[in-house]
């Protein structure tokens, strides 16, 4: 299954429309209630997601410096394609969010790109990645992007966008990223509050935000588990 | 050499000029505390100054390591200057700080800021990649620490909301980024000179001893903001990834399948055992829904953040500062503590003014007059009352904000303290751990300017037997593998009997080996590489079943992929023996003498009445004893003085370098000045 090709399959699709995307509404992906067009279908659905427990994080950011450490061989937190962002002085657990790319069933990023930049990477279960090389810095993937904040980074020293791209292409680390390898956020993080799935979430924050607290180890903590 | 972003911001208030210092000059000094203390030494031209004259400098550090992936390492911040709060001589001290600001100092571009002179008016300094503003803090001084912070973070990204890209600087250039400015800043207690006021950075950090925080205040610096988009260049980058990844697979605390986990549920204070995350408040349980919290890059988040708010990031003593039957209260009061910025340490003896207040000493028209509602000790309304006084130099508070050891001795009392009725042991600060037994703490703090507050040897050979006693567990290493383990990591001494804390082992050559090594230890790889206090370094680590450690191996293993060196933890702790000649130069420019190196007169003369958990060899075998009715002897002790001296090189009738020991490690410049002040050791 490595290198296939993967669509979405009809319970994905149905994932899709239980619950509305964020800056699209179930209105836009059903208008005058006909079915989805096929433009969707013409970009397969990525072979794997990362999926966050925004409860688990301890905000240290090593994720971020994992991930621009791996792929630009050096540490910048403005390069990071995975965004911690948090809030001294807030309340748990609305002090800290999480933002890391959805590789969404339907990337507006992907959409707009007038170059083919941002596409859906065959080599890499189409995980929607950026082609360096035929990306004219418009912005427009980044602007696309309809979360906040937007996973479409700009990378304002070479002057080109990028996003994750599960790892596969990681110059300055020498495990084997992409769907099927490593990703150095996941290996990196110390609250293992970052995790992994072939499968399509729920394409809505619950869908990517999840509950990796049931541990019994993790109750005794005496953090919460819920 | 990598780490370094190559040069350091110089801010001169008194002329509201700034300019930059090329970085390379003070490479050798690996950063933070080395090269604070060479940019002292050659910036402070009169050290002979208190604390807050104008033309005391004030250095605020990163290191290489500063913004890297490595493991609780990458943003802790070094603060020194001439710190008002010894006592009862105002000696040139460090205190260093967690949290994001030296990450993102270094994303901005910057390997530390320098502060001289005085402002005439309150400022505040706005840095912003490479530009760097000193801009009127008028509107800003007079709040407390969290507003402070939350009204620069307003003003840097236009009163716009956080939690999306937002751009730094003009042009897109510049950069975006997703993060709040870090800033420093101080609260109304550093505003008013107080003694005891530190430097606050978001909820919960602070860089606490020394009275740094009444330093800014007396140089009408409300805070230093920064915010950066910049990269950290890293020598090899695989190296460093893959350095992190083993440290996590054999040494960290899983937190979902831990290895060794605490037999009782909601115990943080284990954790000083295990290094689960969230344990940093000791003796206070997750009471309501919260998160563990960790300072850029930590491996371990020791902190926590709970979902009132309420003593968010806060840890150790600061945590435990004022105990009541309501947890909550508890929190509220940590909180008021960080928002006024006030050193916990010295007012964490509170309860020796109730003990005034109950012995008719302090109280209304008593012979300290206070009206301070010492009928509500115990409750919040009390804690208020005293951290506000102390603030803004009200009742009792105008003594305090002198720092206690001071207020004291104004209040003609010096024989309480003598007795041991509160208890300063060493240079005016708070008795941390004990004295008479903990000798390694209390001889290097002797030997220098503050309390330590190094735990290095402390959690094995203290908290782990007392912990597990509380649990009713035996040690769960033996007393016999503790001196074995950490002795063979001491590199280069080895000796085990290093780690013998009886009555004779606190005088012996070996412990001569013991305070040197942790002296150089400290001052290289903790204070100026900045390697976190509370997880380096790491002799016994209960997450892997051999019980391995990961010191020494560890130090250089890091610091190697990031600024691409070959250097050896025995080269990092020569840089730190050259650290601490330089520091001990500094303090006998500003008049230090083996004669003033000696304790409180308790430490010598009440004996340890409660049971306090150490190794001890005796009889051919080693064991934890509670070394009840242990003293300090006065007499050894000065002999063990005089053998220290000798083994750094340093003349035993006074404790000053000798020129052929300061010449040895580079310092001959520093040797000359001496000399010309007459105060170089004899040969």
């Amino acid at each position: 299954m490595a290198n296939v090709p993967r669509k979405a399959s009809r319970r994905d699709f149905l994932k899709v429309g239980s619950a509305s995307l964020i800056g699209l509404s179930v209105g836009a992906l059903f208008p005058g209630g006909k079915w989805l067009d096929n433009k969707i279908y013409a970009i397969p659905a990525s072979g794997g997601y990362l999926l966050v427990d925004t409860k688990k994080c301890a905000g240290c950011l090593s994720c971020m410096l994992a991930c621009s450490l791996a792929h630009e061989g050096k540490e910048n937190l403005s390069l990071s394609r995975i965004q911690i962002m948090q809030d001294s002085f807030a309340g748990f657990p609305n002090d800290i969010t999480m933002s890391q790319c959805r590789q969404c069933a339907y990337p507006p990023c992907v959409e707009a790109c007038p170059t083919k930049a941002l596409h859906a990477d065959e080599d890499n279960e189409n995980a929607r990645s950026v082609d360096i090389g035929k990306c004219i810095g418009c912005q427009r993937c980044v602007e696309a992007c309809p979360y906040d904040s937007g996973r479409v980074v700009w990378n304002h020293i070479d002057k080109h966008s990028q996003k994750c791209d599960l790892c596969a292409n990681t110059p300055f680390w020498e495990e084997q990223g992409g769907v099927n390898g490593k990703k150095a956020c996941i290996a990196i993080c110390p609250m293992r509050a970052i995790t992994f799935t072939n499968e399509i979430p729920e394409q809505n924050d619950r869908g990517y935000n999840v509950n990796l607290r049931k541990t019994a180890a993790w109750k005794r903590l005496g953090l919460p588990s819920n | 050499m990598k780490g370094f972003m190559g040069k350091i911001l110089r801010i001169d208030l008194t002329n509201r000029s700034i300019s930059t210092i090329d970085t390379k000059q003070y490479e050798q000094w690996g950063g933070g505390h080395g090269m604070g203390s060479a940019i002292f030494w050659d910036l402070c031209k009169d050290k002979g100054i208190k604390a807050f004259d104008p033309g005391n400098v004030v250095t605020v550090m990163t290191s290489p390591l500063s913004g890297t992936l490595t493991p609780s390492a990458s943003s802790r911040t070094e603060i020194q200057g001439i710190g008002p709060q010894s006592w009862p001589y105002e000696w040139f001290t460090r205190s260093n700080v967690g949290g994001r600001f030296s990450a993102m100092l270094k994303f901005a571009g910057w390997d530390g800021v320098v502060v001289e002179g005085k402002a005439s008016e309150p400022v505040w300094i706005d840095i912003r990649n490479h530009k760097v503003e000193i801009k009127d803090a008028n509107g800003l001084w007079g709040l407390d620490a969290y507003e402070a912070q939350q009204e620069i973070w307003s003003e840097v990204n236009d009163g716009e909301n956080y939690g999306t890209w937002n751009q730094v600087g003009t042009g897109r250039d510049g950069g975006r980024s997703t993060q709040r400015p870090a800033v420093l800043t101080i609260g109304q207690a550093g505003e008013n000179l107080a003694r005891n006021a530190v430097i606050m950075h978001d909820a919960g950090n602070a860089a606490g001893q020394g009275g740094l925080g009444g330093v800014w205040g007396s140089k009408n610096l409300k805070a230093i903001s920064v915010i950066g988009t910049g990269s950290v260049e890293v020598a090899d980058p695989n190296a460093l990834l893959q350095a992190r990844i083993w440290l996590h697979e054999g040494y960290h605390y899983n937190v979902d399948e831990p290895i060794h986990e605490s037999p009782v549920d909601n115990m943080p204070v284990y954790g000083t055992i295990t290094r689960s995350p969230g344990y940093a408040t000791l003796y206070i349980p997750y009471t309501e829904p919260s998160r563990a919290k960790g300072c850029t890059g930590c491996y371990n988040n020791c902190r926590r953040k709970t979902s009132s708010g309420y003593s968010n990031e806060a840890s150790c003593v600061e945590s435990l500062f004022y105990m009541t039957e309501k947890m909550e209260d508890t929190h509220k009061a940590t909180d008021l503590l960080q928002r006024y910025g006030i050193n916990v340490y010295d007012i964490m003896q509170h309860g020796y003014l109730r003990d005034l207040y109950m012995r008719g000493i302090i109280g209304p028209g008593k012979q300290i007059h206070s009206d301070l509602p010492f009928e509500k000790y115990g409750e919040l309304e009390f804690a208020e009352a005293l951290t506000k006084a102390i603030a803004f130099r009200e009742d009792i508070g105008a003594d305090l904000a002198e720092g206690m050891p001071r207020a004291i001795e104004k209040w003609g009392l010096l024989d309480d303290m003598n007795k041991g009725l509160v208890t300063f042991p060493n240079w005016g600060y708070f008795e941390h751990y004990d004295p008479r037994l903990e000798i390694e703490w209390s001889y290097g703090s002797i030997l220098g300017d503050r309390d330590i507050n190094e735990h290095d040897l402390n959690w094995l050979v203290h908290w782990m037997p007392l912990v597990c006693d509380a649990v009713g567990q035996e040690p769960i290493v033996s007393a016999q593998r503790v001196a074995e383990q950490i002795s063979s990591k001491l590199v280069i001494y080895n000796d085990p009997m290093m780690l013998d804390y009886s009555e004779e082992g606190i005088y012996s050559d070996a412990k001569v080996k013991m305070v040197s090594w942790h002296r150089h230890y400290t001052r290289y790889f903790k204070q100026s590489m900045l390697f976190c206090d509370w997880a380096w370094p790491n002799f016994l680590s209960v997450n892997n079943p051999e019980m391995k450690g990961f010191t020494p191996e560890g130090e250089p293993k890091f610091l190697n992929a990031v600024m691409g060196t070959n250097m050896t933890f025995e080269e990092g702790m020569e840089i730190g023996r050259k650290i601490w000649n330089l520091d001990r130069a500094i303090w006998i420019m500003q008049g230090r003498h083996r004669d003033q190196e000696v304790f409180n007169d308790y430490v010598y003369d009440v004996p340890t009445s409660a049971p306090y958990h150490l190794p001890i060899f005796k009889d051919g075998q080693w064991s934890f004893d509670v070394n009840l009715g242990r003293t300090l002897d006065r007499d050894k002790f000065e002999d063990w003085k005089s053998k220290y001296y000798t083994h750094e090189g340093w003349d035993p009738s006074s404790g000053w370098p000798k020129r052929s020991t300061l010449e040895g490690i580079g310092l001959g410049y520093v040797a000359d000045e001496l000399a010309k002040n007459g105060k170089l050791g004899r040969e």
